[in-house]
C-alpha cells in the first residue's frame, strides 16, 4: 500500500513541476504549446487525480487544481473539473493521532478553498451544493461552508449573487436569528456582509440616493427593520448585528441601512407606548453608532463626513434623555461614548454640553452615579481625549468639590466611602496632561492641611488614624495615577520632580521633625511605603543627566542630612535641625530613609551618588541594619539602597564584597552567641546584596548565595535561610528594568541549574530532620519565585517532597505554597501525560486534610487545596481516580458549609468537576 | 434541538453586574494596599449564605430552550429567593404559561431503550417547560448547599396554567431521583448547567 502511496507521491510531484514551470514567467512558449494541448492534458489529469485519498497527494493535487484552473481553458472540462474537486467538500478528514506528516484539516479546508474559489464558471454549480451542506451540516461544517462561502462569493461575482441572493439570504439568516453557536452566527454574518459588498459594489456608482438600492440589501433591511419593532427580545440582537454588518459593506448600502435604521430606533424611543423597551432601543441605537463609527475607521475616509452625521441632533436627543433617568442610564453612556469617540460627529460645544449634563447627573444624584460610575467615567476618558478644557472647567471642580477637608469620622462609613469612590474616579479621570496638573496641584494642597496642621490650631486629640487613613487614601491616588502615565509613556512626568517631589519630602521631614513636640500623621509607615512609590516613579522617570544634578541635592540628605535641596519651605517650617540617620535620631526620622532610599533606587548606572568612600557608606548601612534599625521598614530601606547601588558598581567593590565573604557571615551569621534578631537581620542583608549580584550574574553570586546552606541545621535561622533562598531570584519591585538595575537576561536558570537539584538531594537524604525540614521550605520558597518553565524538568523528582510537605508541613503559608505549586504545575497537563497520576491518591488525601475549616483555619490553603481537587478530574484518567469519586463528593459536601464565601465558592467549583468526572 | 420551539423570541432582559470586591474592607478606614491580599487570612468572620450567593449560583443556568441565561430571561431573580435559618425558597417564572419541552422529552426517551426511561415518563407529566428549568435549579443547589438546607421551589403563583402539578413534582424527592435516572432528562440538565459557575460574569 505504502509503496502504491508513494508512487502516486511521485507521480503528482512531476505534474505538480510541470504545473509550477507552466505558471512560472519564462516559460511562455511553452505554457503556449501546453495550453493549446489542454485538452488531452486536462483528460489526462482528471482521471489521474480522481478519487485520491492520501491527504499528502491531496494537499498537492488541490494546488494544481487551482493552477489549472486559472490558467488553463477549462470551459469543456468545468464539470469534470467540479465533480472530482466538490467531492472532497466539506472536508471532513482528521489527522490520526500520532501523525508524522503534520497535515492538518484546515490545511486541507483551506487549499481546496483556494480551488472551489478559483473560477467563477463553478459557481452556479456550488451554491446549491453549499446551501444543502449549510442546512444539513453538522457545526464544523457549516462553519466550514460559511467560510468558503465568504471566500468564493467575490469570485463567482454579482449576477451570480444577484440571482441567487434570496435561497442565500434565507439560509444564511437562520445561522443567525437561530445560531448553533456564536462562532457559527459571526462566520454567517460575515459571509452575508461579503455577499452584499459583492452584489452592490460595481453599481456603486449608478447609486445616486436610498430609492436606487433595490434587491437583497432593501428587502433584508426591511425585513430586520420589522424585528426591531420589538426591540427588547431575543432576535432583535440578531437584526442589529445585521444591519451593523451591512454598515461596513458598500457607502451606499451604509448610507441605506443608516436611513432606514436610525430613524426608527429614534421613533420607538419617543413613542410612549414603547416606553418599557427604552432601555432595549438605546442599546441597540448604541451598537449601530459603534458599528458606523469602526466602519468610518476601517475605510480610513478622512475626509468625509460621518455616516449619522445628518441624524446627530435626534440621535444626540434620545441619549440625552436617556441619560437624565436612571433606569436608562446605563444603556445610554455606551452611546453617548460612540458619539463622543466618531471623528468628526460632534462639534466642540456639543462635546461640553455631554460633559454638563454628565456632571448634572454626578451632582444630583450620588447613588446613581455609583451604579454607572464606571461607564461614566469611561465616556468622560473618551471626551478628555479629544477635548480636555470640559473635564477641566466642568467635572473637575465638581468632584474636588465634593472632597472635603478633613477625614470622615470613624462612624461614617458612607462617607468614607464616597471620598475614596470621588478619589478613584479623579484616578481614572486625571491621565491627560493638563487634568494630571491639576489633580497634582489640588491634591498636594489638601494633603498639607490634612498632614501639617497650622500652628496656631489648638491641640485638641484627634483621632489621628482617621486622617492618615485619609491622607493614604489621597496618596495612594496620585501614585496610581502616576504609574498609569508612566506605563503609558507619558513625556510630562519628569516634570513633577520639581512640581510634586519637593512638596512630598517636605510634608514627611517636616512631620518626622514636629512629632517630638506633638503626634503628627505623616509618620505612619504606610504613608511613607506609598510617597516612596510617589519618588521612584517620578525619578524612573528622568534622563542621566537630570538625575545627576538631583543626585548631588540626595546625597547631601543621605550624608548630612542636609534636605534643603529636595524638600521645599522645610526651613520654614521647622527650626532648621540637621537629620543625622545613621547617628543619634529618633524613630520617625530614621523611617525618613524609606524617601531617601526611593530615590536611590532608579538611579541610572552612569549617575554617581557623590557619597565618598563607597566600601565605607556600604558598610554604614550594613551596620545600621544589623545594630541600629529598629522597624522592618527602615531595615529594607537601608537595603533597598544598598543592593541598588551594589547592583550598578559591583566591579568597584571586589574588596566590599570578599570581606562579607570572609569576615561578615561568620562575625554576624553563623556565630551563635549572637543575638537571634540581629542574625535574622544579617540574613536578610545578604539576601539582598546575593540579589544585586545575581540579576547581573556577578560571579560571586553564587558563592553568596551558596552560602546559606551552611545554617539550614541551625534550629534558630535555619527557616530565615531556606526563605532567603527563595527570595533571592524572586522579582521584586527594586532591581527591576523599570528602575534601570543592571539585568543579565537568564540569570533565574543559571540561580535554579545550581540550587534545585542540592535542594533536591537534600530534601531526600538530609542528616537531620531540621536540615530536612530547612530544605523543603527552601524548595518551596524557590519555587513559588521562579517561573514555571525553569523547574518543570524538575517535576517529577520535586513530587515525592512536596506530597510530604502537602500532608505534614505545620506552617500554613508553606503549605499553600506547595498547593499553590502544584496548581501551576498542573497547567497544560492532560490525562494522557502528567507527572501526578501515580501519586493520585496521596494527593487527593492531602487536599482533603486541608479544606475543612476545623483542621485548617487558613483561608488561603483551603481555597488553594478545593482548587486542585477541582482540577484533578481534568488531568488524571477517570479510571485511576474514580475510586475516590464517593469519598470526594462527601467531604465536599461537608466544605459546602464554610464559614467562609470564597471557601464555598470554590467548594461548588470542586464539587462540580466531581460531579461531572465520568468515565 | 427540539423540532418546534414554544417561545422562539423571548424577551431577553440586561443583567446586573456581579458585585466587585470595594478596595475599602468593611470594618476598616484604610483601603488596601495590595487588593489581592484583602481578605483577613485566618480571621473568625462567620460570613452566612444569603440571597445573593444562592442567587450567583442559580443565575447562569441556562434554559434549556434558548442560548440565554435563567438572569436573561428574568426567569430567576435574587428577590424572589428568601433564605432562612436551615431553609430555602426559590421562586422561579417560566417564560412562558403553557406547555413546551415535553414534546422533546417525550419524543426523544421514547428512543432510548431503557426501562426506567418508561417509567419517568409515567411520572413526570406534560410541564417539562416549566419542570425542566425548575429540574436545574434543583439539581444545582442539590450539589451546591449543605445539606442541612431544606430547599422548596416554586413556579411563580399565577404564571403557569399546571402550578400546583408543577410545585408538586418539583418538591416530590422520590420524582426528581426519578426523574436523573433518566439519562437522556439527566443530560439535557447538565448541558443546561454547564456554565453555571460562571455566576452572571460572561463566560
Amino acid at each position: 500500500m505504502a509503496d502504491i502511496s508513494n508512487d502516486r507521491t511521485s507521480l503528482i510531484n512531476v505534474v505538480k513541476a510541470l504545473g509550477e514551470y507552466l505558471t512560472s514567467e519564462e516559460s511562455e512558449l511553452l505554457q503556449k504549446v501546453l495550453t493549446s494541448m489542454g485538452k488531452p492534458f486536462l483528460d489526462g489529469y482528471t482521471t489521474l487525480a480522481d478519487g485520491e485519498k492520501d491527504p499528502r497527494n491531496l494537499m498537492i493535487a488541490f494546488a494544481i487544481a487551482r493552477v489549472i484552473l486559472i490558467e488553463f481553458d477549462i470551459s469543456q472540462h468545468t464539470e469534470t473539473m467540479f465533480n472530482i474537486l466538490f467531492c472532497y467538500f466539506p472536508i471532513t478528514f482528521r489527522p490520526p493521532p500520532n501523525d508524522r506528516y503534520g497535515i492538518t484539516t484546515d490545511d486541507l479546508r483551506t487549499s481546496l478553498r483556494r480551488c472551489l474559489g478559483a473560477t467563477p464558471a463553478f459557481g452556479p454549480l456550488a451554491i446549491p451544493v453549499f446551501l444543502e451542506k449549510l442546512t444539513a451540516g453538522s457545526r464544523a461544517t457549516k462553519k466550514d461552508t460559511l467560510q468558503t462561502m465568504a471566500f468564493c462569493f467575490p469570485v463567482y461575482g454579482s449576477a451570480l449573487g444577484r440571482a441567487h441572493a434570496r435561497k442565500l439570504w434565507n439560509a444564511l439568516k437562520l445561522e443567525i436569528f437561530q445560531p448553533v453557536d456564536l462562532q457559527t452566527e459571526e462566520e454567517a454574518l460575515r459571509a452575508t456582509q461579503v455577499l452584499v459588498k459583492t452584489i452592490y459594489a460595481d453599481e456603486e456608482a449608478a447609486v445616486e440616493s436610498n430609492d436606487d438600492v433595490h434587491g437583497l440589501a432593501r428587502d433584508a433591511c426591511e425585513e430586520c427593520i420589522q424585528i426591531l419593532k420589538e426591540p427588547e427580545k431575543n432576535q432583535a440582537n440578531a437584526a442589529i448585528k445585521i444591519l451593523c454588518s451591512f454598515i461596513s459593506t458598500t457607502p451606499s448600502v451604509s448610507r441605506y441601512t443608516i436611513s432606514q435604521a436610525v430613524p426608527h430606533l429614534v421613533k420607538l424611543f419617543h413613542n410612549p407606548d414603547e416606553a418599557p423597551t427604552r432601555v432595549a432601543t438605546l442599546t441597540l441605537l448604541a451598537e449601530l453608532l459603534l458599528a458606523a463609527r469602526d466602519s468610518q475607521v476601517k475605510s480610513r475616509t478622512s475626509e468625509a463626513e460621518p455616516a449619522v452625521l445628518h441624524y446627530k441632533d435626534e440621535v444626540l436627543g434620545v441619549f440625552t434623555v436617556g441619560l437624565q433617568s436612571t433606569t436608562l442610564r446605563v444603556a445610554a453612556l455606551p452611546g453617548l461614548k460612540a458619539m463622543a469617540s466618531t471623528d468628526r460627529l460632534l462639534t466642540d460645544e456639543e462635546l461640553g454640553f455631554i460633559v454638563h449634563r454628565v456632571g448634572g447627573v454626578i451632582e444630583s444624584d450620588l447613588d446613581g452615579f455609583e451604579e454607572a460610575s464606571e461607564t461614566i467615567l469611561d465616556l468622560l476618558t473618551t471626551i478628555s481625549d479629544r477635548a480636555p478644557r470640559h473635564i477641566f472647567e466642568q467635572t473637575l471642580p465638581l468632584l474636588f468639590k465634593s472632597l472635603p477637608d478633613k477625614a470622615p469620622s470613624r462612624e461614617a462609613t458612607a462617607e468614607r466611602e464616597k471620598c475614596w469612590q470621588v478619589l478613584s474616579a479623579l484616578q481614572t479621570l486625571c491621565i491627560q496632561q493638563e487634568l494630571f496638573e491639576n489633580l497634582v496641584i489640588r491634591l498636594t494642597t489638601k494633603l498639607d492641611l490634612i498632614c501639617l496642621p497650622s500652628h496656631g490650631s489648638n491641640g485638641t486629640i484627634k483621632d489621628l488614624e482617621l486622617d492618615a487613613a485619609f491622607a493614604h487614601m489621597i496618596l495612594k491616588t496620585l501614585a496610581q495615577t502616576l504609574l498609569t502615565k508612566v506605563k503609558a509613556g507619558h513625556p510630562d512626568v519628569p516634570k513633577y520632580v520639581d512640581q510634586l517631589l519637593p512638596r512630598i519630602f517636605d510634608i514627611f521631614i517636616s512631620s518626622a521633625v514636629l512629632s517630638t513636640e506633638q503626634p503628627m500623621i505623616a509618620t505612619n509607615s504606610r504613608l511613607l511605603n506609598v510617597a516612596a512609590e510617589i519618588i521612584t516613579l517620578v525619578l524612573q522617570s528622568l534622563p542621566p543627566s537630570r538625575q545627576q544634578s538631583y543626585s548631588m541635592g540626595l546625597s547631601k540628605a543621605i550624608m548630612d542630612g542636609d534636605t534643603t535641596d529636595i524638600a521645599q519651605d522645610f526651613q520654614k517650617k521647622s527650626s532648621a535641625r540637621k537629620l543625622d540617620f545613621f547617628g543619634s535620631s529618633t524613630m520617625n526620622e530614621r523611617n525618613l530613609l524609606a524617601l531617601l532610599a526611593a530615590a536611590v533606587i532608579p538611579l541610572h548606572k552612569e549617575v554617581h551618588l557623590p557619597i565618598g568612600d563607597l566600601d565605607g557608606f556600604l558598610d554604614t548601612l550594613l551596620a545600621f541594619v544589623t545594630e541600629k534599625a529598629d522597624t522592618d521598614l527602615q531595615r529594607l530601606s537601608a537595603l533597598h539602597m544598598l543592593s541598588s547601588i551594589l547592583n550598578r558598581r559591583a566591579d568597584e567593590l571586589s574588596s566590599f564584597l570578599q570581606d562579607k565573604l570572609n569576615n561578615f557571615w561568620d562575625r554576624e551569621v553563623s556565630d551563635r552567641s549572637v543575638s537571634v534578631q540581629r542574625r535574622k537581620s544579617a540574613i536578610q542583608a545578604w539576601t539582598w546584596i546575593s540579589k544585586a549580584l545575581l540579576v547581573r550574574k556577578h560571579p560571586l553570586a553564587m558563592n553568596f548565595a551558596e552560602r546559606l546552606f551552611d545554617v539550614f541545621g541551625d534550629e534558630t535561622i535555619g527557616w530565615d535561610a531556606a526563605r532567603a533562598m527563595g527570595d533571592i531570584p524572586a522579582h521584586d519591585s527594586v532591581l527591576n528594568k523599570a528602575n534601570h538595575a543592571e539585568i543579565k537576561i537568564l540569570y533565574v536558570q543559571k540561580y535554579v541549574n545550581t540550587i534545585l537539584p542540592r535542594l533536591i538531594q537534600l530534601a531526600r537524604d538530609a542528616n537531620s530532620p531540621a536540615e530536612r525540614t530547612a530544605a523543603l521550605v527552601a524548595l518551596t520558597s524557590v519555587i513559588k519565585s521562579i517561573p514555571r518553565a525553569a523547574y518543570i524538568h524538575e517535576m517529577p523528582s520535586l513530587m515525592p517532597s512536596f506530597c510530604y510537605g502537602a500532608l505534614i508541613c505545620p506552617m500554613p503559608d508553606i503549605r499553600c505554597s506547595v498547593i499553590d505549586t502544584f496548581l501551576a504545575a498542573a497547567e497544560g497537563e492532560t490525562p494522557e501525560k502528567n507527572m501526578v497520576s501515580e501519586h493520585s491518591s496521596t494527593l487527593v488525601n492531602a487536599m482533603l486534610r486541608n479544606i475543612r475549616a476545623e483542621k485548617m483555619a487558613s483561608t488561603k490553603v483551603r481555597i488553594s487545596a478545593l482548587r486542585y481537587l477541582g482540577g484533578l478530574p481534568s488531568i488524571v484518567r477517570y479510571d485511576i481516580l474514580h475510586p475516590y469519586k464517593p469519598t470526594v463528593l462527601r467531604e465536599l459536601a461537608k466544605t459546602l458549609d464554610d464559614p467562609k464565601r470564597s471557601v464555598r465558592k470554590a467548594a461548588v467549583d470542586a464539587r462540580t468537576n466531581w460531579f461531572k468526572y465520568k468515565g | 434541538m427540539p423540532a418546534e420551539i414554544f417561545n422562539p423570541n423571548p424577551v431577553v432582559f440586561s443583567t446586573s453586574k456581579s458585585g466587585k470586591k470595594p478596595d475599602l474592607p468593611p470594618h476598616s478606614v484604610w483601603i488596601s494596599d495590595d487588593p489581592e491580599s484583602g481578605e483577613n487570612d485566618a480571621d473568625e468572620v462567620v460570613e452566612a449564605i444569603d440571597q445573593e450567593e444562592i442567587f450567583d449560583l442559580i443565575r447562569s443556568i441556562y434554559d434549556p430552550e434558548h442560548p440565554n441565561t435563567l438572569e436573561e430571561l428574568r426567569v430567576v431573580s435574587a428577590p424572589q429567593i428568601t433564605i432562612g435559618q436551615n431553609h430555602v425558597k426559590v421562586e422561579f417564572t417560566p417564560t412562558v404559561p403553557h406547555c413546551g419541552m415535553s414534546t422533546l422529552i417525550v419524543h426523544s426517551t421514547r428512543l432510548s431503550t431503557s426501562p426506567s426511561v418508561f417509567f419517568c415518563v409515567g411520572l413526570l407529566t406534560f410541564e417539562y417547560d416549566a419542570l425542566l428549568p425548575g429540574l436545574c435549579i434543583r439539581v444545582r443547589l442539590l450539589r451546591s448547599l449543605p445539606e442541612r438546607f431544606k430547599v422548596d421551589i416554586f413556579v411563580k403563583p399565577g404564571s403557569h396554567q399546571s402550578e400546583n402539578a408543577v410545585n408538586k413534582q418539583l418538591n416530590d424527592k422520590e420524582r426528581v431521583a426519578a426523574a436523573l435516572e433518566n439519562p437522556v432528562l439527566l443530560d439535557t440538565v447538565e448541558q443546561c448547567l454547564v456554565n453555571a459557575g460562571a455566576r452572571g460574569n460572561p463566560v
